[in-house]
């Protein structure tokens, strides 16, 4: 275990020079195709300290417990941080785990551990077939972990989140990026009608937007985007956002929110591994005859 | 209509059933323990359907209607570790932390009114919450069962203790693991991210990690099991964070979209 505090140590020292030279981690830079060739540079390595794990210790002992509860430790350790101390857009060091350097590379870490023990099992599974019920479950667990980490991650710098705000009767097609950039849209929305309600103490009971959608690709549709219910058109996600408060029911705008994320099937899949193995976890429960 | 004023009339009666079926399983008596312990749950239950019919909305929005489920599933999972591994003290336990939630709830009700934002109007509200009250419980009687080990077993085989914990854990893992995923999926629907590391969710990732350190750590060898309950104990306390700690600390003030109570 010492050897493990010791690993991970050393990665918050040098992620901490990383953080003093180069600044804090700059996750934009990672857009398609760079986030596509780290993924592939990623597992590449993943696999090259797999298949050298007999020659040198360090890549053997990164797929022991030993490695793997001290890399989990200093994840808590800095996730508690993160919890403890205001987290701000702009912010840096501290103030701004995610792109805090020591914080992604003790989760980058954590992520090669998991390669290593997934390739690891991958491999003994041909040695033993008839030990499935093991088997599954910890690949369901662990490689969804992987999948769901990795994907969600890399893919994040390829997420478009941009508002759009709707008038009655008027077709919009720009939309405002985060930093306040308008971005022309493949698609056109216009406001029909503007829905709401409201409890009998006057807060919002159903807020909703009628709204009639027509895509270059020629599709033309006609629906109702409400809070918790949003519509898919081309990739493209349309969330009933906000309204004009000030307005109350008689608002003639609605905003909404469009999202495309490219990598979401992906992190999906990692998501629905992890229920799957939730539930063989609750099935068959810690009884382990092997390592007792 | 039953309402809020009614709940110390369910409580009463659950109460006195679950501690009657407490003592029936001290006396060696479990058909009784069973019956009583069921009928306390179907009586706390009516209360929390009532309620919900009341409402016009599943009760699990303050932290009064949390902690209604939580009592709730105290004794259930309670009577669930009782079948299967028959010990005498559990349903005393259970019986009485649910009497700490309940009283909680008497001297400090919140408002239950009819309101629902629309955030919280998706089928995924009602599971991602009682799943989580149900890991919530499950993990309690585990750290239970390490406070038992720690502070009043005696000295002597512990393995089977041992077992239990670590069965409890994994079920209360599982059913939080669903919880978390549940909760991404919805948010996902709601705010068109599965993940913001909103405070809540990076307490619910700091409370599944701790308690993965746990099973990871309880799989090693040469491990120290004392070592192994204090693990639980601390990832206790994280989970209260979690639940409640968040909405009083600083950090967190006016940037959490889960602080739902006003």
């Amino acid at each position: 275990m010492k050897e493990g505090f010791l690993i991970g140590g050393g990665l918050i020292i040098a992620g901490l020079a990383l953080e003093l030279g180069v600044g804090p981690v700059v996750w934009e830079a990672f857009a398609w195709p760079v986030n596509g060739i780290v993924l592939a540079g990623f597992l590449a390595i993943i696999t090259v300290m797999f298949l050298l794990r007999k020659k040198v210790y360090a890549f053997r002992f990164i797929g022991t417990y030993e490695a793997a509860i001290p890399a989990m430790v200093y994840a808590v350790v800095l996730t508690i941080i993160m919890g403890l101390i205001r987290q701000e857009v702009d912010g840096t060091w501290l103030n701004n785990m995610l792109t805090f350097w020591p914080f992604v590379l003790i989760y980058v870490y954590i992520a090669v551990i998991l390669g290593q023990i997934i390739l690891r099992r991958i491999v003994n599974c041909q040695f033993s077939f008839f030990n499935l019920k093991r088997n599954i479950p910890f690949m369901l667990n662990h490689l969804g972990l992987f999948l769901a980490m990795t994907t969600a991650t890399l893919g994040n710098a390829d997420m478009q989140r941009v508002k759009m705000i709707t008038t009655v009767g008027e077709p919009e097609w720009r939309a405002i990026e985060p930093g306040g950039l308008i971005k022309e849209m493949p698609l056109t929305i216009e406001l029909k009608k503007f829905i709401m309600e409201t409890y009998d103490d006057g807060s919002p009971k159903r807020f909703a937007s009628e709204i009639q959608i027509q895509t270059k690709s020629g599709k033309n549709i006609e629906t109702i985007v409400d809070v918790n219910k949003p519509c898919e058109v081309d990739g493209w996600k349309i969330y009933q956002y906000g309204y004009d408060t000030q307005m109350g029911a008689q608002s003639q705008i609605s905003i909404l929110e469009l999202v495309s994320d490219p990598w979401l099937p992906f992190v999906y899949s990692g998501i629905y591994m992890m229920l799957a193995g939730a539930v063989c976890m609750f099935v068959f429960g810690g009884r382990r005859g092997d390592n007792k | 209509m039953v309402t809020w004023e009614q709940f110390i009339y369910f409580a009463i009666s659950s109460v006195l059933l679950w501690a009657v079926g407490a003592w029936a399983a001290w006396k060696n008596r479990p058909a009784m323990a069973y019956t009583t312990t069921v009928l306390g749950l179907l009586v706390f239950f009516a209360f929390i359907v009532s309620m919900w019919i009341s409402l016009e909305r599943p009760p699990l929005r303050t932290m009064g209607e949390t902690r209604l489920w939580y009592s709730f599933f105290l004794p259930l999972a309670g009577i669930i570790v009782y079948s299967r591994w028959k010990y005498k003290w559990i349903l005393s336990f259970s019986t009485v932390l649910a009497l700490v939630f309940i009283c909680v709830n008497l001297l400090k009700p919140e408002i239950h009114d009819k309101t629902l934002m629309p955030a919280l109007q998706s089928p995924w509200f009602a599971p991602h919450v009682i799943v989580y009250m149900f890991a919530y419980a499950v993990l309690g009687a585990a750290t239970v069962m390490a406070a038992y080990l720690l502070f009043f077993k005696a000295a002597g085989n512990r393995s089977e203790e041992y077992e239990i914990t670590d069965n409890l854990v994994y079920v209360g893992l599982a059913f939080m693991t669903f919880g978390m995923l549940f909760g991404a999926l919805w948010a996902k629907e709601a705010w068109g991210h599965y993940w913001s590391w909103d405070p809540k969710e990076t307490w619910a990732a700091i409370t599944w990690f701790a308690y993965l350190i746990y099973i990871h750590y309880r799989r090693l060898p040469k491990h120290n099991p004392h070592l192994a309950l204090w693990i639980l104990v601390i990832s206790f306390v994280l989970l209260q964070m979690c639940w409640w700690g968040i909405n009083y600390l600083p950090s967190s003030q006016g940037a959490s979209v889960h602080v739902y109570s006003n």
